[in-house]
């Protein structure tokens, strides 16, 4: 399938631009690195020993993400096999977009996508290709056994995921996993921003693709060190707040908007319903204390403000309408 | 824009930086907006640094609106091809003319100068050599200043207040002497004020920006005294480059954190009436209860204010990329 306002935009290297190595992959492993100079030489040959069977043409896709420790260097020695490719960014800009470095830079029609840490296991990737082909767009690793410090990490992901699983309704049980395979064609349509890597099987399913997860092996790291701690819980909480207001009315945010207007409005008539009961049955005197129609009217003023943001959220969205990212993605039925 | 959107570059320089310094074409772009000294006593100052490396040169001079270049400049102009003026009809401020500058530029090198003497044109060479070691842009900092102390407490306070948003502290932002690949130049968001933080944008689009020090001209140490209005435009800046650094692809964490203090405090507020109502106490006359509505009503407006704002910045993520390849292999 090709979405043709879609394609131009997004960087994909030109095949002139890019030494030829090979005959052209039918699927990419990505691979982002932070300061994991120690992880890379084993990553790729445990990749490779992994792929040894493949039957089609890959690719290994590194990308270092500004990492300080000469993470460059080794991705540059591993690059002497032809079916590797380093990525160099220029600064240190998160997972979701050295992600998306990858992704934005890979050949296959199968993507892959997996923890520059060793914490995934390669062996597992054949299995996943495989499922994709069974007709998913997207399959997420469900890490089994996880080999991560309890309080720091499990819980935390375990709340994390439970709430994901609640207010989006995609039942994966592992939303963390970085080990997935995804079509092309998704992953154009969801172009992943800030921390979304999280997200992605809630922004898959909220475009229209078919999920499934299944179980993958899980390592405890061996080298170099987590760069995750427990400080990011409220800026997941955030971020799940827009995902659920993305996901629910990105193409009607007027609605989102009036829905959200709509207690403030009750609460306002309730202070006004308040103030005219007080007016009638104790009289002006009593009434006038001003703090009922006070506060209606704050109220009140609350809910005309929310419809009037929703207003301008239209007048964003209709500068973008007609993208071709914003059709669901359908498949056929034969 | 001038910025394109895409801050990927299929063509990353495979030729090595230190071809570039030497061969390359520069463009020397100088916006006239405020403070002007003999403009073609400046061209023939830095034209004469310039003469002396191999590449060639081209002289813009971007004109704000209030300017009007003299008769001496304009008649450079005809007997120089390589110098060129461009006007603004009105006022656009230094943003602009820089924006403008490198867009009507050709160089593979671009230098931006102030209109006046800031350092000594000798200086130039410093930055093209730090260019030529492998930097993407080389900023002056005026050393050893010969400002007035409350100039340099001015400066000092300024830039230890942009230090805790930018990764690497620069010294000083304020000078307009820079020099810059035609990358790098291209890459800069460059509206509003933001030509204050150069240094610092240049570095958040993953480039890497060096600071050397070049002696300060006789003629820029002046003691400068600025109104009320300045100072205030000065903070505003810094806190628009501070939103801008930290949550522009993420408005709901800020607009959250601050819209969820208001609707705890606001809640607070309404269950301890509530509390106070059930025990039997009147809260219809006391304002506490407009307080509590108050706080609510602004931290629902914040936060639908981060909605909107997170609509916006999902709305453009087609058409943006958080990163930029440096290298590849």
């Amino acid at each position: 399938m090709v979405i043709p306002d879609l394609v131009p935009r997004i960087p994909i290297v030109s095949p002139a631009s890019v030494p030829t190595k090979g005959s052209v992959p039918t699927l990419s492993v990505v691979a982002p690195l932070y300061n994991e100079s120690q992880n890379v030489r084993p990553l790729v040959e445990w990749i490779l020993q992994a792929l040894d069977t493949y039957p089609h043409p890959f690719e290994i896709i590194l990308v270092d993400d500004g990492s300080r420790d000469g993470t460059w260097n080794e991705v540059r020695s591993a690059a002497a096999d032809p079916r590797v490719h380093g990525l160099r960014l220029g600064a240190n800009v998160g997972q979701t977009a050295a992600m998306m470095a990858g992704f934005d830079n890979a050949r296959g029609q199968v993507i892959v996508s997996l923890d520059g840490d060793l914490q995934n296991d390669p062996r597992d990737i054949p299995a996943l290709v495989a499922k994709l082909d069974e007709g998913y767009d997207l399959v997420c690793g469900w890490r089994q056994r996880r080999q991560d410090k309890l309080l720091l990490r499990k819980v935390p992901s375990w709340l994390a995921n439970r709430l994901i699983r609640r207010l989006t309704g995609v039942p994966i049980r592992d939303n963390g996993c970085s080990l997935k395979a995804y079509r092309r064609e998704l992953l154009q349509r969801i172009p992943l921003y800030a921390e979304q890597h999280r997200f992605i099987p809630a922004l898959s399913a909220s475009v229209g693709a078919r999920i499934t997860e299944m179980p993958v092996r899980h390592h405890a790291r061996r080298f170099g060190e987590s760069k995750y701690g427990i400080s990011r819980t409220v800026k997941v909480l955030a971020d799940l707040i827009t995902l659920k207001m993305i996901t629910t009315f990105r193409s009607r945010p007027l609605l989102g908007f009036s829905m959200a207007a709509m207690p403030a409005l009750g609460i306002g008539l309730v202070f006004a319903a308040l103030w005219l009961f007080s007016l009638t049955h104790f009289g002006p005197a009593k009434a006038g204390a001003l703090v009922f129609p006070g506060a209606g009217l704050l109220a009140l003023g609350v809910a005309f403000y929310l419809f009037m943001l929703g207003l301008v959220a239209e007048v964003a969205l209709s500068s973008e309408r007609g993208d071709a990212s914003d059709t669901p993605n359908a498949w056929e039925v034969r | 824009m001038g910025a394109p959107q895409t801050l990927m570059e299929p063509t990353a320089d495979t030729s090595g930086p230190r071809t570039l310094a030497d061969t390359g074409f520069i463009s020397v772009v100088v916006p006239v907006v405020e403070r002007a000294d003999d403009l073609v006593a400046v061209y023939r100052a830095f034209g004469r640094e310039l003469d002396a490396r191999p590449q060639e040169y081209e002289f813009l001079f971007v004109f704000d609106g209030r300017i009007t270049p003299s008769p001496e400049l304009v008649a450079l102009t005809r007997e120089n091809s390589s110098v060129r003026i461009l006007r603004f009809a009105r006022e656009f401020g230094e943003t602009a003319a820089l924006r403008l500058g490198i867009e009507k530029s050709r160089g593979d090198l671009v230098i931006t100068l102030p209109a006046y003497f800031q350092v000594q044109p000798q200086g130039i060479h410093l930055l093209l050599d730090a260019v030529g070691r492998g930097a993407d842009m080389v900023v002056a900092n005026r050393s050893p200043r010969l400002d007035s102390w409350l100039n340099r407490m001015q400066s000092r306070a300024f830039h230890s207040m942009i230090g805790g948003a930018a990764e690497q502290r620069f010294h000083d932002m304020a000078c307009g002497v820079r020099a810059m690949r035609r990358s790098v130049a291209e890459a800069l968001p460059l509206y509003g004020d933001l030509h204050r933080f150069i240094p610092a944008l240049a570095l958040q689009e993953g480039f890497r920006v060096d600071e050397v020090a070049v002696p300060q001209h006789p003629g820029d140490a002046r003691m400068r005294v600025y109104g009320p209005g300045v100072y205030l435009r000065r903070l505003l800046d810094i806190a628009a480059f501070f939103f801008l650094a930290k949550f522009t692809e993420k408005p709901l964490r800020f607009f959250g954190l601050v819209g969820s203090l208001f609707l705890v405090a606001g809640t607070v507020l309404s269950l301890v009436l509530f509390i106070q109502r059930v025990d039997g106490q009147g809260i219809a006359n006391r304002p506490a209860l407009l307080l509590a509505v108050l706080f609510l009503a602004l931290g629902v407006q914040l936060m639908g204010l981060g909605l909107v704002g997170e609509i916006i910045v999902h709305l453009r993520a087609p058409h943006r990329r958080q990163y930029r390849v440096r290298e590849r292999t």
